[in-house]
């Protein structure tokens, strides 16, 4: 089959052998562990444990707060020593003692029970913006779905995880696929590679004819060239399919999954593991043991670099994700989350700092090379002039925030870092701008949420009445109207799920779109739309034990 | 956040790199000059390079902004010199200073400085002589085979007391084969013209080796991706072009496509003039208009107009164009729809 371009890309050095020589090993066990509660796209999750609890790794900690938003499980058996808004702590009991889910069996368990595991597992996606994976299966509901990409690129220099992943486990990652084209109703799976993985690439040829059903697999390798593991750009190459301007893969049939995210979607269905653990890349010149390794989350970065021989002498500095789209680590308390996929311990003379920036020469070499084929030597004008209308113009939206242009820019102008900026200050200005609508929103939440206390409190009572009066029999009033009455509120409540429906089609949207977005005005909407649903079927439960109190006789 | 720069990778020379890489192609088009004009070139090089790095710093002081990542990028140096290669060997030194003053003081820093400036700051400054000083900026003497007498003749000091003698002004005013092309007279056809032998022996395989070595070192920064080859390409194409349909119209009158591809600033022009960055188109398809409108008015400017040789209007007067060229070639960006954006094209600006 034919690769399709995208335009731009560059070709930095890949420095992939570092890390891709050693086999796939477990990294010590830390004898403490600090899980942040947000570590997904959303809510940040709400601790359900007290200081002083015991846990087992995978104990749920901390629950998911809304719809976008992820469970939290402990990764490793402990006590719990503190819990603050940001994060909770647990020290190590040394025994590593394990609380799993009962195992279930993805091409025979209804997809309700198959997506409650996503759910239940605390699963988020493991490559990028970490967001929660039942969400993005049940895509389905609202837009048909022909093809899952499984997203092998990793086109960034470094990392390595996904190479290792498809490496030692093709067929869970194989059979991980099936499960999530399954819950989506994709007929397909085409597997995205570069070209420069060939270990992976004959992995993936051996394990492929066994799992062909019930979606058939096809593996595409394509050319090595970042960013082709951006989500717009893969499926522009395999599939020939644009992405339309804000909106998602969803919109024209396909769905993005990277290796990692399969892998633990087939162990929390499979095994019944939660998200306890990842594969990181570990890697730079200052560590002297390079290579892959299953992390469990919450470990701090110091303690995982030290135990894989860090020189701290020769360290300029940590960088989590790749050179071009990640960030420096402030310090080596950090711990790994869901979305740590590679720690890189470069010496300076390895990646060193950029020299001060020089004035924009106009060369267009940023043009050239932009994947999105936007204008970034001109949203870098505009974005520092903070004339956020032009921007718009400009699609800044649109862009992908991969790098290529501040890696090719002569001037050293961090043009990403102007992007994030503006971007950051925009959505807090469209925050800014509808928080009187955000407003009238709590109001309205509030509102339902009394009206449904009430309705919920009259239905109970009917109920005890229904109980009370049925041995007594007899029916006083008239028999026509609780007929109409059920009507109605059917009618009542079947909107009133249509419109949960829609809530939660908004929002998943929005957080798809951009996941750094904040959605608690739309967060609030939905559980609007809940309360109302609830108290709809209160009131119909009512209405139907009022009907039968008054029929028994 | 990107932590990786093509050029700290040597995938990319920086901006000051860049810079630096044209400040070197020129070499073998000041060599060349140097061996046919004397080493009135090379002062003329040297005095503009040292007065744009003194204006620029002491603009850069006046406008409290940091001199030393100004000069280290190496831009002003690179005007100078380029500025230097136009002007006939050994001009005074006031003129020099005079074009420097425009070329950096106010095409470039009054715009804003490095990368703010609409026009060519180099042809800003040699359009201002050419207008203002049209005698002096006509001195070219005539090519003389490389001796020690070339080397060090009179006009050096000339050059520095800042006049000339009157009695060597007629000696001097050699006209450069484009002027005496120019002026050869609508009754003189330019066969005739030619047998005449109008201008002294070797004049013009003088200006076509220099021409020659500019395209050497034009060549060398297309190979080293210093600049795109879009912009001369376009320009050379589409001067080849027009001046064959004047040549096909009446070649008894107009000069063929290879004098004008041979002679005056052409070549120098293509290479190292319009392929400045910064008052240049940036995309591709803005290149190659853009590269082809100056080639065009050379042609006609040359033929039709009042100047000998016409890059420096040419390069300003595309450069004007810049801003729309740009707005009109905005690429559609990837997942928006071929019809949906009738938005783009007011675009920004
Ligand atoms: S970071 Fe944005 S503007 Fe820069 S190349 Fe990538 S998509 Fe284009
Ligand atoms: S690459 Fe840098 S210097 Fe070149 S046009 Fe883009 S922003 Fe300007």
């Amino acid at each position: 089959m034919p690769a399709y371009e995208f335009p731009g890309g560059i070709y930095p050095p890949e420095r992939k052998t570092h890390s891709n020589q050693a086999p796939l090993q477990a990294a010590p066990l830390p004898a403490l562990v600090t899980l942040p509660l947000k570590q997904h796209a959303g809510n940040a999750a709400t601790p359900c444990v007290a200081v002083g609890d015991d846990v087992k790794v995978g104990s749920l900690i901390a629950q998911r707060n809304g719809m976008i938003s992820a469970h939290l499980h402990a990764s490793i058996s402990g006590t719990i020593t503190h819990i603050s808004n940001q994060a909770i702590t647990i020290e190590a009991d040394g025994h590593d003692s394990w609380q799993t889910l009962p195992p279930l069996d993805w091409r025979t368990d209804s997809p309700e029970k198959l997506l409650e595991r996503l759910d239940s597992g605390g699963l988020a996606g493991l490559g990028g913006a970490g967001f929660p994976t039942y969400i993005k299966a049940q895509v389905a509901e609202h837009h048909p779905i022909d093809t899952l990409v499984v997203n092998a690129a990793e086109c960034e220099p470094y990392i390595t995880a996904d190479d290792l992943i498809l490496r030692s486990y093709p067929n869970d990652v194989l059979e991980g696929a099936q499960l999530i084209a399954r819950l989506c109703g994709a007929q397909r799976i085409i597997i995205g590679i570069e070209d420069n993985k060939p270990e992976a690439i004959s992995a993936l040829k051996q394990a492929l004819p066994q799992i062909q059903h019930p979606a058939t697999i096809v593996l595409k390798v394509i050319e090595t060239r970042y960013p082709s593991g951006g989500e717009r750009q893969l499926i522009k190459k395999v599939l020939d399919r644009d992405v339309p301007s804000g909106g998602l893969p969803a919109d024209i049939g396909a769905l993005c999954h990277n290796p990692g995210t399969l892998l633990a979607a087939l162990h929390a269905v499979r095994d019944g593991k939660p998200l306890v653990e990842r594969i990181v890349t570990l890697t730079g010149e200052t560590i002297s043991a390079p290579g892959n390794y299953w992390v469990r989350l919450g470990t701090p970065v110091g303690t995982l670099l030290n135990s894989v021989g860090l020189m701290p002498d020769r360290l300029h500095q940590v960088i989590v994700g790749g050179p071009m789209m990640g960030t420096p680590l402030t310090t080596l308390n950090s711990p790994v989350t869901k979305t740590t996929n590679c720690l890189i311990a470069a010496s300076v003379t390895e990646l060193p700092p950029a020299p001060m920036e020089s004035p924009c020469i106009r060369c267009g070499a940023c043009e050239h090379v932009c994947p999105a084929q936007l204008l970034p030597q001109q949203l870098h004008w505009y974005a520092r002039a903070e004339s956020d209308s032009t921007l718009a113009k400009l699609n800044l939206f649109d862009c992908i925030e991969c790098g290529a242009c501040s890696y090719v820019c002569p001037s050293f102008i961090p043009l990403v870092e102007d992007y994030r900026l503006a971007k950051q200050r925009i959505r807090l200005k469209q925050i800014e701008t509808a928080k009187s609508e955000h407003a009238k929103h709590r109001f309205e939440f509030r509102q339902a949420r009394l009206a449904r206390e009430e309705a919920e409190k009259q239905a109970r009572r009917q109920a005890r009445l229904a109980q009370h009066q049925k041995p007594a029999g007899g029916s006083t009033g008239n028999h026509a109207t609780p007929e109409v009455d059920l009507r109605s509120l059917r009618i009542a409540q079947a909107a009133a799920k249509a419109a949960v429906k829609k809530a939660e089609k908004v929002l998943a949207r929005a957080a798809e779109q951009d996941p750094k977005q904040r959605f608690d005005d739309l967060e609030t909407q939905l559980a609007t739309a809940q309360e109302n649903l609830k108290a709809a079927d209160a009131r119909l439960a009512k209405a139907r034990a009022s009907t039968t109190q008054k029929e028994t006789p | 956040m990107s932590m990786m720069h093509a050029s700290q990778v040597g995938a990319a020379p920086s901006t000051a790199h860049l810079m630096r890489w044209v400040i070197a192609a020129t070499l073998p088009g000041i060599g060349a000059m140097t061996f046919y004009f004397g080493l009135g070139v090379v002062s003329n090089v040297l005095l503009a390079g040292l007065f744009a790095l003194v204006a620029e710093a002491l603009i850069l002081i006046l406008r409290q902004r940091p001199v030393r990542p100004a000069l280290g990028d190496s831009s002003a140096l690179l005007t100078g010199v380029l500025l230097g290669a136009c002007l006939p060997p050994a001009s005074p030194w006031w003129l020099i200073a005079v074009g420097v003053f425009a070329a950096i003081v106010v095409a470039k820093q009054l715009y804003g400085g490095l990368g703010h400036n609409p026009f060519n700051p180099a042809m800003v400054g040699y359009a201002l002589l050419l207008v203002s000083f049209p005698t002096y900026m006509t001195l070219w003497s005539p090519p003389q085979s490389f001796s020690a007498e070339t080397l060090f003749n009179e006009t050096l000091w000339a050059q520095v007391i800042g006049t000339l003698p009157p009695t060597k002004l007629d000696a001097l005013s050699g006209a450069t084969p484009l002027d005496a092309f120019k002026h050869k007279g609508q009754a003189v056809l330019a066969s005739e013209f030619w047998a005449s032998q109008p201008l002294p022996e070797g004049t013009l395989s003088a200006w076509r080796n220099v021409a020659l070595a500019w395209l050497a070192g034009g060549l060398v920064l297309i190979i080293k991706r210093i600049i795109s080859w879009h912009i001369p390409v376009a320009m050379l194409g589409s001067m080849t072009l027009i001046a064959a349909l004047f040549y096909a119209g009446d070649p008894s009158h107009f000069a063929s496509p290879l004098f004008h591809l041979l002679t005056g600033a052409t070549l120098f022009g293509a290479f190292f003039i319009a392929t400045d960055p910064v008052s240049a188109a940036t995309s591709k398809r803005a290149k190659l208009i853009y590269g082809a409108g100056i080639g065009t008015l050379v042609i006609i400017i040359r033929t039709l107009g009042g100047y000998p040789d016409a890059v420096a209007f040419a390069v300003l007067l595309m450069n004007l164009c810049v801003p729309l060229l740009d707005i009109y070639t905005v690429p559609r960006p990837n997942g928006h729809s071929k019809t949906a954006d009738k938005s783009m094209p007011e675009g920004p600006l």
